[in-house]
């Protein structure tokens, strides 16, 4: 009995037993269209996920250059740019041609620890520098179910389309 | 000579005062990048961020997040509207501050006009006309104040002096958002301000028919709460006349101007 109780308790103990219903995905699919100017600029883009209390659990992704035009982010800026600088500089990646483009999310917080079940908002938040600002949110479920929501074409963003299986 | 220019300015400054509005307007109330410059316009004027009248920009600091105090960089008194330049080294929240010590006028009628001489309780003795009548001694003192944040926002420029009339800012300058309560207590020397008057506007006024002002009065607890309707630049302007607790001076007219913006949400 003691034999087979001390492996057992490796196996929890590295997570190798964990429940499979964890396992669930957001899968984000934003686009940021083609927009006929006379000087365009990429847009500046935020994605992030806040818990029912408008708090910021996860910044998933950051399109951005210089940090003058960061603030015009303003959501974003507000709930996490202004404070969060390391991990503004860990998430930042270069700004993007227009097209669509796939994100996802694995339910863990920017501390890498899994966010407890209830209802979550994606934030997706474009500025482009001479011209305007689109914000788009689509509340979800964070409960193990499949679901799918579309979110209407901004003028800064596409159709927003996210998937949870 | 002297006495008399200096007299006229007081006066002169006084009636703006009086029948204007005077504020302070940052170029930015955030910003994300280290060593930006703020540029800050002051004027006295009716409508909401339309200047009218530029004034001395000789009593403008600006207060740093470590609550250090400076005198900006830079200055211009214009005819319409003045203009102040400072760099903003550190990160966190910068106070602009228009304010200059309180005076004391004494009122009387004389000869059936309604005079005035700048002198306290103590002072008007002396230079009061022998048939002065209805002699009243004011202590006036008037604020413009906003709010500047760098990077992640604090408190330390936020702290009260405790003289005079003064704004608690419960809801930080830079979390104020269009569709979200703010809520922000009064007080005078310290204690809590009730029955406060307030006028709440916002830039555009030019532009509409509806000037949209907003009047409001703070509670028993010196509570003002207020939704602001939508994004961008407004003005609080409070005022508050009271008996003086002063032994110089028999009221006291106090007044306080903020500007500050409500954020997109």
């Amino acid at each position: 009995m003691r034999l087979l109780l001390i492996p057992v308790a490796w196996l929890l103990g590295f997570g190798l037993l964990a429940p499979t219903s964890q396992a669930q995905e957001l899968s984000i699919s934003l686009e940021l269209p083609v927009i006929e100017t006379a000087q365009y600029y990429r847009p500046y883009v935020a994605v992030w996920v806040e818990d029912e209390t408008q708090q910021s659990v996860r910044l998933i992704a950051l399109w951005r250059k210089e940090p003058d035009w960061l603030k015009d982010i303003r959501r974003f800026w507000r709930k996490i740019g202004r404070s969060e600088t390391e991990l503004v500089d860990a998430r930042t990646g270069a700004t993007r041609t227009p097209g669509r483009y796939q994100l996802s999310w694995d339910g863990l917080d920017d501390a890498g620890k899994p966010v407890p079940a209830g209802q979550y908002t994606l934030l997706v938040e474009a500025s482009r520098e001479q011209g305007g600002r689109s914000l788009q949110r689509q509340s979800f479920q964070w409960d193990g179910s499949s679901q799918q929501y579309t979110q209407d074409a901004m003028p800064e963003l596409g159709e927003l389309r996210i998937t949870l299986n | 000579m002297k006495k008399i220019v200096l007299a006229t300015l007081l006066a002169l400054s006084s009636a703006v005062a009086s029948a204007h509005t005077l504020w302070v307007v940052p170029s930015h109330f955030v910003l994300s990048s280290e060593d930006s410059w703020i540029s800050v316009d002051v004027s006295a004027a009716n409508m909401t961020f339309v200047p009218d009248r530029g004034v001395s920009p000789n009593n403008l600091a600006i207060v740093f997040p470590d609550g250090e105090r400076h005198a900006f960089a830079q200055s211009y008194q214009g005819r319409r509207k003045s203009q102040a330049d400072h760099q903003l080294t550190m990160d966190g929240t910068y106070r602009i501050e228009l304010a200059g010590p309180a005076r004391y006028f004494t009122f009387f009628q004389q000869d059936g006009e309604r005079r005035r001489i700048l002198a306290n309780k103590d002072e008007r003795a002396a230079q009061l006309p022998a048939n002065a009548t209805d002699v009243l001694t004011t202590r006036s003192r008037g604020r413009a104040l906003s709010f500047v944040s760098v990077n992640a926002p604090n408190d330390t420029a936020l702290a009260l002096s405790q003289q005079g009339l003064e704004l608690k800012l419960l809801t930080h300058p830079a979390d104020v958002v269009a569709t979200e309560p703010v809520r922000w207590q009064f007080v005078l020397d310290g204690k809590v301000a009730a029955g406060v008057q307030v006028e709440l506007s916002r830039e555009g006024e030019l532009y509409r028919d509806d000037a949209g002002r907003e009047l409001m009065t703070t509670d028993a607890q010196g509570m003002l709460a207020f939704t602001p309707p939508v994004a961008g630049r407004y003005v609080l302007e409070a005022s508050l006349t009271e008996d003086s607790t002063d032994p110089l001076a028999d009221r006291v007219r106090e007044t306080l101007t903020l500007t500050f913006e409500a954020a997109l949400p």
